[in-house]
């Protein structure tokens, strides 16, 4: 399916030139999403942040270092060119699935049989699996969220672009009789982010500001050869930064797969 | 019927499809799903309606807005602290430390729940009168024997209404000892108070079109960090208009690689950068007017021409002189500059050189009281809660008469008192602070801890100070309890935010005034006259009268400067600008600052991050998660990072297990080759280490203010802890040093 048979795709662009790396969109997706904390959470493979923010440097020597950030949620891929929607297409139990309707790629635990296809098939490394029970000590459960429920052992989770908010959305747009504006629907992380970095809406709407700012010339998304046709885009002025979105030979262009040049 | 094969083979035919026709297999898969994860264990978090409320986050000052779950069992409760998008300094934008603040009001691990009294050695729960009653004892006994002087209090803020009330309670009491956690707001006072006559100053940076940041971490923790990031946002927006950021610092942080240059200092060379660009302001004739007649320009002039010359400075900081002159040229240019000083990327109040050399580059540059420049502030009209309080005649612990303006020096009074001179103490007090972990340098704090014999503290948490005190009281976070904060380091107008309780707060605990006031009642006289009030919310109204009243600001959450005031004025003995300030005779110059030395080669500093905490309180579990393993590994290893060449030159290794140490103690960390540290320097994260706070944070890391080396600033006389010399060996081993 491609993203163009989506009615809506609900998409963000996040711009690395204004990201400071602060964490406030991961905590607030935390937060917002009931994620659990272990012990241990030093061990990145077992540690579940659904909005993680990667650290990249651009590799110079001294005094011409430079750092950025990539806050990574869930790219919710339509898959375009034939391509599918990489963990959708590998769940036995349709515990994950993408609504054509909105263009989110869901995620539902109790139906997950825990079988980490999903995991594996994800290039973005943006599903985790609860491998333990999360400890819930003495008041730890008390700011628990009542609208997503947590999650148990054994089953995968990710970054489901706050849908819940989403129904909250489109309740109120269904009793107040208006239709849902850009605003009425807005992840955490959008909210939180100090910097303004990150912008969230419907892609496909001209009326959202993501629509035009996806066009800008230094817009790109990761991993774009994999054609995963994800709906999160990155902004950087930089050329190091947009390089470290892909894998690309040393002396290759960097405006030649952007153009599409693929494989 | 005769039940022969044929029967059989069809009736189980029939079994087979029909049990497959009916719905009953997908509804046993479903079930055994829903049943095998129905666990009891794991959290069903309870609705209700819910309802959103205004406050303000004093660690961070930034403006929230809590979103509250009404439970019909479980009551009220706090699910979310999200921005408020009609805050005017953090317009909806929140930092991890506030996002995670529900988390850390209600994890008990953490907090102090009821009053807590050491008997024989032994911590244990006692009911509120009867720890205030301990306090309020010992605290009449010593005032009875003449030694009221000996009892000092350490203070987190002297600007809320807890400040205000400490100083009060201290001077009816009869102790001159009350002193706050060092601040660049002290530093920035002085060299405002020493050069304009006035300290109330603050950076125009959402208006500023080209900003100059000396060394001060203006994206990691700089004033109210949010409000700094949006100003940060607006420069850019508009990506054919942008503003530019230039950041003068030895390390690649977060602010220098979101800048548009950067200018890679030797470390401790800041200020002397500040002075060059002046010089070649002054040498190209671009001098504002009011420098120009400032007091001791010429004197200002000559030196600048002599010692700080392009090449002298480039020479001494080891930034190009082209680059030097770059960015003197686009300061001259632009119509809104402003050069930019504040707290250290050590979380040290800086140092007073580098604040009047910021200073003056900014006077010559001729934006003070201008929009995007330096602004006076209009203050925060808050009502005095009583009348001008006579001070005690003691002698200050700290030696504050000997500083410049008399400031406060926490670090100087646990030094003083560990000497016994000119006398040790018979009680500390800590209030809302935790000196045995954020020292700054932790061990004198601890040592004075130890040696104290009585030490009560109000803290919210169970924190390395609580856990060594006598008496504990436990505080109410500001979910919980009435409170307030005032202007942020740095900001262009004057605030004043209010914080009110939103849930009910653990049973025992009370906001910190209420604990003064308690104790104040007990000990009578004088000091229950000089706080003559029922409860904190009655002091924090009193203040509010000024204000237009308690309850609209409640309502509203803040009181805030309509705008920058434009204009300015000078206060100072000459009525003019001091470039030679009279107080110093002369213009400011560094003093030889900290150098390292054969058996400590290298300079260690702090790697400042809203991600490990702002404002000295522990991090929550949440920010904890957010922690990469480029700053803690393995479960608790603190991670540092060192130049790829140093540590080649030292025969170091990614990765290597190391002993940081320095005169005053020592850290273990495991090294992270980076080129973007300075050569010849270690860069620390701060706010690791803890020994007290429960399973996520206990023993984490390692933490840096244990191997900081504390020294009085040559200007200013305040507690510098910027650079500390160190030496690096592998862990278990000696290296080639």
């Amino acid at each position: 399916m491609s993203s163009s048979a989506s009615e809506m795709r609900f998409g963000m662009v996040i711009d690395v030139d204004k990201c400071t790396g602060c964490g406030a969109c991961s905590v607030a997706c935390m937060s917002e999403n009931n994620v659990g904390v272990l012990p241990d959470e030093t061990d990145k493979i077992r540690s579940i942040t659904w909005l993680r923010v990667y650290q990249i440097d651009n590799g110079q020597p001294y005094p011409n270092t430079q750092i950025a950030f990539f806050p990574r949620p869930c790219q919710h891929c339509a898959g375009s060119q034939g391509h599918h929607t990489p963990c959708v297409s590998v769940c036995p139990a349709t515990a994950t699935d993408r609504d054509p309707k909105t263009g989110i790629v869901s995620q539902i635990p109790t139906r997950c049989i825990g079988c980490r296809y999903c995991v594996a098939a994800c290039p973005y490394h943006a599903r985790y699996f609860n491998w333990y029970d999360v400890p819930w000590p003495e008041g730890m459960d008390k700011p628990l969220s009542p609208f997503v429920a947590p999650r148990m052992r054994g089953v995968v989770e990710k970054c489901t672009f706050c849908f819940h908010r989403y129904q909250r959305a489109q309740n109120k747009a269904f009793t107040s009789g208006e239709a849902m504006g850009e605003m009425d629907y807005q992840t955490a992380c959008t909210e939180a982010c100090p910097s303004g970095a990150i912008t969230f809406g419907d892609l496909n709407n001209p009326e959202h500001k993501v629509h035009e700012l996806k066009k800008s010339p230094y817009a790109f998304r990761l991993l774009e050869r994999l054609h995963t046709d994800t709906a999160v885009y990155y902004v950087s002025a930089r050329e190091w930064v947009r390089r470290q979105a892909d894998n690309y030979l040393s002396g290759e262009k960097l405006a030649k797969v952007q153009a599409g040049g693929g494989h | 019927m005769n039940w022969d094969r044929r029967a059989f083979v069809k009736f189980a035919v029939g079994a087979v499809v029909g049990l497959n026709a009916s719905p009953l297999v997908p509804k046993l898969m479903d079930d055994v799903a829903i049943w095998t994860q129905n666990w009891s264990w794991v959290p069903d978090p309870e609705t209700g309606a819910v309802a959103f409320a205004k406050s303000i986050n004093p660690a961070t000052q930034t403006g929230v807005k809590a979103r509250l779950v009404k439970a019909r069992l479980s009551g009220q409760r706090v699910i979310r602290v999200e921005g408020d998008p009609e805050h005017p300094l953090s317009q909806g934008g929140v930092l991890a430390a506030d996002a995670a603040a529900p988390q850390q009001s209600y994890y008990q691990a953490m907090r102090v729940d009821a009053p807590m009294v050491r008997k024989e050695g032994v911590r244990g729960r006692v009911a509120a009168e009867e720890a205030v009653q301990k306090v309020a004892a010992k605290l009449k006994a010593l005032a009875q024997a003449g030694k009221a002087s000996q009892v000092a209090i350490i203070a987190d803020d002297p600007f809320s209404v807890t400040g205000e009330m400490l100083m009060r309670l201290a001077a009816a009491y009869g102790t001159p000892n009350l002193v706050f956690m060092p601040s660049a707001k002290q530093t920035l006072a002085l060299a405002g108070g020493l050069m304009f006559g006035q300290g109330d100053i603050g950076f125009d940076l959402a208006n500023a079109t080209y900003t100059v940041s000396f060394g001060t971490p203006l994206l990691e923790g700089f004033g109210a960090p949010v409000a700094v990031r949006k100003a940060f946002a607006a420069w850019r927006k508009d990506p054919m208009h942008r503003a530019t950021l230039v950041q003068v610092e030895p390390r690649s942080s977060v602010t220098a690689s979101q800048a548009d240059l950067w200018l890679a200092c030797k470390p401790g060379t800041e200020g002397v950068l500040a002075y060059a660009m002046a010089n070649l302001m002054i040498q190209a004739g671009k001098v504002d007017s009011a420098a120009a007649n400032a007091a001791g320009f010429e004197q200002f002039k000559a030196l600048l021409a002599g010692e700080y010359s392009l090449e002298k400075a480039s020479q001494a900081s080891g930034v190009p002189a082209d680059k030097i002159k770059a960015v003197a040229e686009g300061f001259m240019k632009a119509p809104k500059a402003v050069a930019v000083c504040g707290p250290g990327n050590s979380g040290d109040p800086g140092r007073l050189f580098d604040f009047m050399a910021v200073l003056a580059l900014n006077a010559v540059k001729g934006n003070l009281g201008k929009p995007g420049g330096l602004v006076l502030r209009q203050g925060v009209a808050w009502k005095a809660l009583g009348g001008p309080l006579d001070l005690p005649g003691a002698p200050r612990l700290d030696g504050g008469g000997k500083r410049i303006m008399g400031s406060y020096s926490a670090y100087d009074l646990a030094a003083a008192a560990l000497k016994g001179q000119p006398y040790p103490l018979e009680a500390l007090i800590v209030v809302g602070c935790n000196p045995a972990f954020a020292g700054p340098q932790a061990k004198v704090m601890r040592q004075l801890i130890d040696n104290t014999p009585f030490v009560a503290c109000v803290s919210e948490f169970m924190d390395e100070t609580a856990e060594l005190a006598d008496v504990v009281l436990p505080k109410a976070s500001f979910l919980e309890c009435w409170g307030d904060c005032a202007t942020p380091y740095g900001a262009a107008q004057s605030f004043y935010g209010v914080h009110q309780p939103l849930v009910s707060a653990l049973p025992q605990t009370k906001s910190a005034g209420d604990w003064l006031l308690a104790v104040a009642k007990l000990l009578g006289g004088k000091a229950a006259e000089a706080l003559p009030f029922a409860e904190a919310k009655e002091a924090l109204a009193a203040r509010a009268e000024g204000l237009g009243g308690l309850e609209d600001l409640a309502a509203k959450g803040y009181w805030m400067q309509e705008k920058p005031a434009y204009g300015f004025s000078f206060k100072t003995p000459s009525g003019r600008l001091e470039l030679a300030p009279s107080a110093l005779g002369k213009p400011a110059a560094p003093a030889a600052g900290v150098a390292p030395s054969k058996e400590r080669p290298l300079l260690m500093a702090g790697i400042p991050s809203l991600r490990t905490g702002a404002g000295g309180a522990p991090m929550s579990p949440y920010q904890v998660k957010i922690l990469d393993e480029i700053t803690l590994a393995h479960k608790d290893q603190l991670v540092v990072e060192i130049n790829p060449q140093t540590a080649h030159a030292m025969h170091l290794g990614e990765g290597d297990m190391v002993e940081i140490a320095s005169a005053a103690g020592k850290i273990n960390a495991r090294l992270h080759l980076y080129h973007g540290a300075a050569p010849g320097m270690v860069f620390v994260p701060v706010g690791l280490g803890h020994t007290a706070f429960g399973m996520y944070l206990k023993n984490k890391g390692a933490n840096f203010f244990e191997a900081v080396e504390v020294a009085a600033d040559p200007g200013s006389g305040l507690p510098q802890w910027a650079l500390t010399p160190v030496s690096i060996a592998k862990a278990g081993g000696v290296s080639h040093v």
